[in-house]
């Protein structure tokens, strides 16, 4: 299996590893739940435990920790092992507006 | 207080043995150089800060520092690029002068580590240079792909690397690799005995001329 790095371009997927679901948010307890520490509670373990096994299209993280050092998001078919589209992940690369921690 | 004079010690000082290894007697069919006497110094733009770094660069070097992986030689230094908004900084060792002088460059917008003695530099090279690299690196090394001036980061024997490619002074290729020093001493005997069946001159070279 090759992914393409946005950075780095194709290489083999040896140089990557991988995280999981890009999808999960951590909760924001100031919006999300202000009032309820019961809904903190259900938040939050739902964002560390709770993850689909997704037969399809499915975001995900994986770090290239054998080239470049990023963090990327990949669209990938866990069924076709098809990669649609691999993009920085927010963060990566200091100068990048977007915030880290999505 | 006693005083302590450090001594750089090569980390190849096991593994490298110097001479002629290998099939046939004639001319090598790989050369593999470490090059000792090195200053290297790991640069990251701080968020916000990669074109102010770029900016403090081009006026330190005479040239921006890549923005892909490439390398680009400066009339003092080699700056290869090394992940999104980072570079490496390569040059002949100086005492403390070359990290002195960045440091003073980037105070405030880029971060530094100082790898001098952190990563060893090789030099491959040879007419069956890329034949021998062929079984260590994935990487695509044909002209087209990887001219001079092309660089990676890649992962060579489960380690990273830090690979470029410059040109001797015939105008034959010289594939550079920066590996961990600690695992140099391992990768040395990997890439001798990738070129042994091509013929194998082994040696050092001091960066400083
Ligand atoms: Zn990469």
């Amino acid at each position: 299996m090759r992914i393409a790095c946005p950075f780095c371009g194709e290489r083999d997927s040896s140089e990557f590893s991988y995280l999981g679901d890009a999808s999960p948010k951590r909760p924001n307890f100031a919006v999300d739940s202000p009032n309820s520490p019961a809904e903190i509670e259900d938040a939050v373990f739902d964002y560390v435990y709770l993850r689909a096994n997704v037969a399809g299209d499915m975001r995900e993280y994986w770090y290239h920790g054998g080239g470049c050092r990023s963090w990327l998001i990949a669209e990938r078919n866990t069924v076709t092992h098809e990669f649609k589209s691999v993009t920085a992940a927010p963060g990566a690369g200091a100068a990048l507006a977007g915030q880290a921690g999505e | 207080m006693p005083d302590f004079t450090w001594e750089t010690q090569s980390p190849l000082r096991k593994a490298l043995v110097v001479g002629r290894h290998g099939a046939g007697t004639g001319a090598a069919g790989v050369t593999l150089r470490e090059v000792r006497d090195i200053a290297l110094v790991q640069v990251m733009a701080r968020r916000g800060q990669a074109a102010a770094t770029a900016k403090a660069a081009k006026k330190l070097f005479g040239v921006e520092p890549p923005t892909s992986p490439k390398a680009v030689t400066a009339k003092t230094a080699t700056l290869i690029w090394s992940g999104a908004d980072q570079f490496l900084a390569f040059a002949p060792h100086s005492g403390d002068e070359f990290y002195a002088k960045l440091a003073d460059t980037f105070a405030g917008i880029a971060s530094l580590s100082d790898q001098s003695d952190g990563r060893c530099a090789l030099h491959i090279s040879g007419p069956r240079a890329r034949d021998a690299m062929a079984k260590f690196c994935a990487l695509d090394l044909h002209d087209t792909v990887f001219p001079v001036g092309a660089a990676a980061s890649t992962a060579i024997d489960h380690t990273n690397a830090s690979v470029w490619r410059s040109a001797d002074e015939a105008g034959e290729a010289v594939y550079n690799l920066l590996v961990f020093t600690s695992f140099s001493d391992s990768l040395w005997h990997m890439i001798a005995d990738a070129a042994l069946e091509y013929g194998l001159d082994a040696g050092h070279v001091s960066a400083v001329q």
